[in-house]
C-alpha cells in the first residue's frame, strides 16, 4: 500500500518548516530511520527521518518551498501491506476531476479559525456527510460541497484528506506558475502576455447548462457562449460547472496580467533598477519577528560604558598557550563570559525575567549565557548552561563548540533554550557601542565593542601617565519595565571590575 | 471610563451566563484562554432558572399528579393532594442545585466570574455595574467577547408583568398557590407547557390565541394531537382572539379579549381569572448592554446578526444563543458557545450542524429534527414520508399512552433521511436518534435495518423508516 506522510513537528511546537533538500528521489528504496529531507524550522535544520521501509513514490513538496507542519511532504509505497487499504489514500476519479478544476478560492486551504465559506445555519440537510468529517474540512480548508457536488454517496474522511492533497499539489503548481511569471517580468517587462493569447475563448450562439452553472456563470460575470467545450449534449454545445470556474479563474487571471502590463508599462518611465529578491523566510523571518516583538514589548534602554582590559589581554596572552596544549582556543569571550556570570551573581536582578501573565518577574538562580552568533544565514543565540560552575577552559571548549554548530546550522533548538542572559560580540568584527536588542524573555545583553589600544590615564604610585591601553566598549540593553538605570550601571561596573583585574575570576 | 473605576483586562469576555455563555466560557478556559464570565443574576440564565428546568421540574411532578389520579382504566383508584409550595421547593432544590453546579463547573476550570450588568464602553471595554447601593462599577478591557444576554419574556401593552394578576412564564414556575382560574395569552409552546402544568394540578386552564392554531409553528396534525389532549385535560381554546385589556372585580381579575381580525369572530369574550399568564414570545436582551458603543449592530428585533462562526459584525465580538436569533433553544446556544470559543482559540470550529433537534414538552410531547414534508419541496427536495401511529406499538400500550406518531421525511431519489416529527410518549428521547442519523449522513434503510430494541418506543422510528420505503412489517393504516 501508500503510505502518505506528513511533515512533523519537528521542532517544539513549530508550525511550517523550509524543505532545504530532499535526500532521496522517487524510487529510492528507504529504510525506517533513514533521513529523507532536511528541513529548516524557526532556528534550526533538522533531519526528517523516514517512518517506514519502503520505496519513495512521490514527492509532495519542492526545495525551498515552505511547508505547513501537517501537510503530506512524501508518499512511500511500503511492501507487504494490505492492498485493499490503498483505495483509502487513493481519491475516486469523480473527486480528482472536480478537484483539478477549482478554482484558487476553493483550492487555497484557509488559516486556522477562517472558513472556506459560511455555511448557512439551515434546516436543510445537503452535505451527506458526518460532523467528524465537516470539521476535518475545515481543518484542511477544503469546501466540502464541491466534493457533495460530486459524489452522491456518503462523503468519507478519506475523500476530503485526497481532494485535500490534489488540491495544494493544485495549488503549489499554480503557486510556481505565479514565481516563474514573476521572474519573467523582472527579466523581460517587455514579454506580457495579453488576454487575448493567454485565453482561449469561444463564440456560440447557444450553449448547453445546468442551471446551477448559469448561476455561477452570472454571478462570475461570464457569458456562457464564450466558454470553450469540446462537450455536448443533445447536439449542443454543454458547459459543466467546471468550466465555467476554469474560465472564470482564467479570465481573473489575464485581467489580472493586462493591469499588471500596463502598471508597467506606466512604471517603465523610470529606469530599471538592478535589484533583485529572495524571500524572506525561515531564521530571517524568525530573527525579525523576534526582534520586532522584543523591540515594541520592552522599554529598551542602552548603558554605555569603556572598560580598561589591558590586565585582560595580558591575562589571556598568558594563557593562550596552556590552552592549546588542550586544544582549546582561548578567545577574550570565556573571560566576559564568567565576568558576566559573576557580576550576574553580585546582581541577581539583572538575571530576571518578566512573567506578565502571571504578573511576576522570575528571579533565576542558574547562570545560562547566550552567545549571539553570526551565520550565513542569520542570528543564532546557543546557550552555555551554567557558566558559574564550570571552568574558564571548560566555558571556552563549550563555547567554541556551539558557535561553530551554529554556523554549521547543526545546533539542536534545545541548545539555544534557557538563556538568562545573552553576549553579543560585535567587537570580532569591528565598532565601538551598538544598542543590542534584548533576546526574551531575558531582560539585558551585553554587546561588546572592538579591544582597541587608546591612549587612557594611568595614575600609579600616585603619578599620572598617558599611556596606550587596551581598551573594550560594553553596550548594555535593558528591560525598564523591571531593571532601571543604576541596576544597569551597578552590573556593568562589575564586569568592569572582573574585566580589569581577570585574577578576581580565579576567586569564582 | 467612570472616575473610581478599575480597569483590568481579560483574553475572552463573557457576558451572560446562560446555556450559550457559561458553556463558551468553560471551553474557551479548556482552551487556555484568560476569561472572564459575568452574569447580573443567577447563574445557569433562563433555561435553568426561569425556563427549561423549572417547568420540566414542574412538568413532571404535575404529570405524577395527574396520573395518578387518572389511573382508573388500570385498576389504580387514588386521589393526590397536591401541595404546590412543597411542589416548589423541591423544583428549587433541582434549580438551586444544577445552578451552583455551574458556578462549580466554571471555578473549576479557571473562568473568573463577576456579578454585574455590562454595558460596553467602547468595542474593546466593558463598564460592570454592581448592583446595590455603592457596590460601584468596574472597567475590564477584553480582546474577544461573547455576548450570550439570552432573551427575556414579550409584555404586551396593558399586561405589566409587575401587576397583581399578571404573571409571566417566570412568574407562573414561581406561583404559591394553584390559581383556580388560569386565563393564559398565546398557545405557543410555553403557553401550551404550562396550561399542561396547571390544568393538571387542577386550574380551569383558558387559553387565548390570537392565530387559529395551537402550536402555530408546528404542523396541523402534530398540533392537534396536542390540543386534543389538553381539551382532554380539561383546557379551553378561543381562537383568532387577542389578548385586550384586563380589569380588576372583586378578587379576581376580566381579561377581555377582541376577535384578531374581525371576521371569524363577531363578539369580545370575558374572561374571568385568579392569574393571567402572557406567553406571547420572547425578545432578545441586547438593549441594557450599551451595544452601540461597541458598535455591534442588531436587527430591528434587537438580534444580533451573526456568520456561522458565531461572530457579529465585528471580527473580535461573538453572539451566541437566543440574542444570536431564532430558533431560540438552549442547546442551540451551547453549541454556539462551543463555537465561538473555539473559533477565538483558533480552531476550525462553525456552526454547521445538518438539524437541529427540538422538544416541546406538552402532553404529549413533540420531539422535531430537519425539515417537514413541506420544507423539503420547498427545498426543491422530492419528499419521502413514512409514518408509524403508536397506538400500533405494544410499548406504547403498556404505558397506557399511544396518542401521536412517527414520521420520518426522506429525500425521494437518494432515501437520505433529511428531517422528522415525533408527536407521543417521550417524543424529546426518541428524536435524538433520528438527528444523530442526520447528521451521520444515514438514509432510509439505515435506519430499518438497525435493530431496535423491543419492546420500546424506538422500535416505532424503525417502523416509520421502513414504512417510507412501503417495508414496514406492523403497517397501521
Amino acid at each position: 500500500m501508500v503510505r502518505e506522510f506528513e511533515l512533523p513537528d519537528v521542532g517544539e511546537g513549530v508550525a511550517e518548516g523550509e524543505l532545504l533538500r530532499w535526500r532521496v528521489a522517487p524510487g529510492d528504496a528507504v529504510s525506517e530511520d533513514q533521513p529523507v529531507a532536511e528541513v529548516e524550522t524557526d532556528k534550526a535544520v533538522v533531519d526528517v527521518p523516514s517512518p517506514v521501509d519502503g520505496v519513495v513514490e512521490e514527492l509532495r513538496a519542492t526545495e525551498g518551498e515552505v511547508v505547513p507542519v501537517g501537510d503530506v511532504i512524501i508518499v512511500f509505497r511500503v511492501e507487504g501491506e494490505n492492498e485493499s487499504d490503498e483505495t483509502a489514500v487513493t481519491p475516486p476519479d469523480d473527486a480528482t476531476s472536480e478537484s483539478g478544476s477549482q478554482t484558487d478560492d476553493e483550492a487555497t486551504p484557509q488559516p486556522t479559525g477562517d472558513a472556506p465559506s459560511d455555511p448557512a445555519v439551515t434546516q436543510s440537510v445537503q452535505v451527506p456527510a458526518p460532523p467528524s468529517v465537516r470539521r476535518l474540512a475545515r481543518e484542511l480548508g477544503v469546501d466540502i460541497s464541491s466534493i457533495a457536488d460530486s459524489s452522491s454517496g456518503r462523503i468519507t474522511e478519506s475523500d476530503i484528506r485526497a481532494y485535500a492533497s490534489e488540491s495544494s499539489t493544485q495549488e503549489r503548481s499554480n503557486q510556481q506558475t505565479a514565481a516563474a511569471g514573476q521572474r519573467d517580468q523582472q527579466s523581460a517587462p517587455a514579454q506580457s502576455v495579453s488576454s487575448a493569447q493567454m485565453q482561449e475563448t469561444a463564440d456560440r450562439e447557444t450553449t448547453v447548462a445546468v442551471p446551477k452553472t448559469r448561476h455561477i456563470a452570472a454571478e462570475e460575470g461570464i457569458d456562457l457562449n464564450t466558454v470553450p467545450t469540446d462537450e455536448r449534449k443533445d447536439g449542443e454545445p454543454f458547459v459543466t460547472l467546471e468550466t465555467v470556474r476554469e474560465y472564470a479563474e482564467a479570465h481573473q487571471q489575464a485581467q489580472k496580467t493586462d493591469r499588471e502590463a500596463v502598471a508597467r508599462r506606466a512604471a517603465t518611465d523610470e529606469p530599471a533598477r538592478p535589484e533583485s529578491r529572495k524571500p524572506y523566510t525561515g531564521i530571517r523571518q524568525t530573527i525579525g519577528s523576534a526582534m520586532t516583538e522584543s523591540k515594541y514589548t520592552a522599554p529598551h534602554v542602552t548603558h554605555q560604558d569603556e572598560v580598561d582590559v589591558t590586565a585582560l589581554v595580558d591575562a589571556r596572552s598568558a594563557l593562550k598557550q596552556a590552552a592549546e596544549e588542550h586544544d582549546i582556543r582561548l578567545t577574550y569571550l570565556p573571560f566576559v563570559m564568567k565576568a558576566c556570570a559573576a557580576a550576574l551573581q553580585e546582581n541577581p536582578q539583572i538575571n530576571v525575567s518578566l512573567d506578565e501573565a502571571n504578573e511576576e518577574i522570575v528571579e533565576k538562580q542558574y547562570y545560562n549565557i547566550g552567545i549571539a552568533t553570526a551565520t550565513d544565514d542569520g542570528l543564532l543565540v546557543p546557550v552555555v548552561e551554567d557558566v558559574d560552575t564550570k571552568g574558564l577552559l571548560e566555558v571556552a571548549a563549550e563555547t567554541y563548540e556551539k558557535t561553530q554548530k551554529a554556523r554549521e546550522r547543526s545546533l539542536s533548538p534545545e541548545e539555544m533554550r534557557g538563556g538568562t542572559f545573552t553576549i553579543s560580540n560585535i567587537g570580532g568584527i569591528g565598532g565601538e557601542y551598538g544598542t543590542p536588542i534584548i533576546n526574551q524573555p531575558e531582560s539585558a545583553i551585553l554587546a561588546l565593542g572592538e579591544i582597541k589600544k587608546k591612549p587612557r590615564v594611568v595614575e600609579r604610585d600616585g603619578e599620572e601617565t598617558i599611556e596606550p591601553r587596551h581598551v573594550m566598549t560594553l553596550s548594555l540593553s535593558f528591560d525598564h519595565r523591571v531593571l532601571d538605570g543604576a541596576d544597569a550601571a551597578q552590573f556593568t561596573n562589575a564586569v568592569q571590575k572582573y574585566l580589569r583585574n581577570p585574577n578576581l575570576l580565579l576567586l569564582e | 471610563m467612570v472616575v473610581g473605576d478599575v480597569t483590568t483586562s481579560t483574553d475572552v469576555l463573557v457576558i451572560g451566563a446562560g446555556p450559550g455563555g457559561y458553556v463558551a466560557a468553560i471551553r474557551a478556559a479548556q482552551l487556555d484562554l484568560d476569561v472572564t464570565l459575568v452574569e447580573k443574576g443567577a447563574y445557569g440564565g433562563a433555561c435553568l432558572n426561569r425556563g427549561c428546568i423549572p417547568s420540566k421540574a414542574l412538568l413532571n411532578a404535575s404529570k405524577l399528579a395527574a396520573e395518578a389520579g387518572n389511573a382508573e382504566e388500570l385498576g389504580i383508584y387514588a386521589d393526590p393532594t397536591v401541595a404546590l409550595d412543597e411542589m416548589m421547593d423541591w423544583k428549587d432544590g433541582v434549580v438551586d442545585q444544577l445552578t451552583s453546579g455551574i458556578e462549580q463547573l466554571c471555578t473549576a476550570a479557571g473562568v473568573n466570574l463577576l456579578q454585574g450588568t455590562a454595558e460596553f464602553a467602547d468595542e474593546n471595554k466593558i463598564r460592570i455595574v454592581h448592583q446595590g447601593d455603592g457596590q460601584g462599577s468596574e472597567s475590564l478591557k477584553f480582546e474577544y467577547c461573547i455576548i450570550a444576554t439570552g432573551s427575556r419574556p414579550i409584555e404586551i401593552p396593558g399586561f405589566d408583568y409587575g401587576d397583581e394578576y399578571i404573571v409571566s412564564s417566570t412568574g407562573a414556575l414561581t406561583l404559591e398557590t394553584v390559581p383556580d382560574e388560569l386565563a393564559i395569552v398565546g398557545a405557543g409552546y410555553i403557553g401550551m407547557e404550562l396550561a399542561t402544568v396547571y390544568s393538571r394540578l387542577g386550574s380551569d386552564v383558558t387559553v387565548v390565541e390570537m392565530l387559529e392554531q395551537a402550536l402555530p409553528s408546528y404542523e396541523q396534525d402534530i398540533a392537534s394531537v396536542v390540543r386534543q389532549r389538553a381539551e382532554n385535560l380539561g383546557v379551553d381554546f378561543h381562537f383568532g382572539y387577542t389578548a385586550d385589556s384586563w380589569a380588576e372585580s372583586g378578587d379576581e381579575a376580566v381579561l377581555t379579549a377582541v376577535p384578531a381580525d374581525g371576521a371569524a369572530h363577531d363578539s369580545d369574550i370575558e374572561l374571568t381569572a385568579d392569574r393571567i399568564l402572557v406567553a406571547v414570545g420572547r425578545r432578545p436582551v441586547t438593549d441594557t448592554l450599551s451595544i452601540d458603543a461597541a458598535g455591534v449592530e442588531t436587527s430591528s428585533q434587537g438580534f444580533i446578526p451573526t456568520d456561522s462562526r458565531c461572530r457579529t459584525n465585528k471580527e473580535h465580538i461573538f453572539a451566541v444563543g437566543d440574542v444570536a436569533g431564532e430558533p431560540m433553544l438552549a442547546h442551540k446556544g451551547s453549541k454556539e458557545g462551543e463555537v465561538a470559543a473555539e473559533v477565538i482559540a483558533g480552531e476550525p470550529a462553525a456552526v454547521d450542524y445538518q438539524a437541529l433537534p427540538a422538544a416541546v414538552f406538552t402532553e404529549p410531547e413533540i420531539g422535531t429534527v430537519g425539515l417537514t414534508a413541506t420544507e423539503a419541496a420547498n427545498e426543491g427536495i422530492t419528499p419521502v414520508t413514512g409514518t408509524f401511529q403508536f397506538q400500533a406499538s405494544g410499548r406504547a400500550l403498556t404505558a397506557n399512552r399511544t396518542d401521536g406518531f412517527v414520521r420520518i421525511v426522506a429525500a425521494k431519489e437518494t432515501e437520505r433521511v433529511i428531517g422528522a416529527q415525533i408527536v407521543g410518549p417521550e417524543a424529546s428521547e426518541l428524536i435524538a436518534e433520528i438527528a444523530a442519523m442526520i447528521e451521520m449522513g444515514a438514509k432510509l434503510q439505515d435506519i430499518g435495518s438497525t435493530v431496535h430494541t423491543h419492546p420500546t418506543l424506538s422500535e416505532s422510528i424503525m417502523e416509520a423508516a421502513q414504512n417510507a420505503r412501503g417495508k414496514a412489517i406492523h403497517r397501521h393504516t
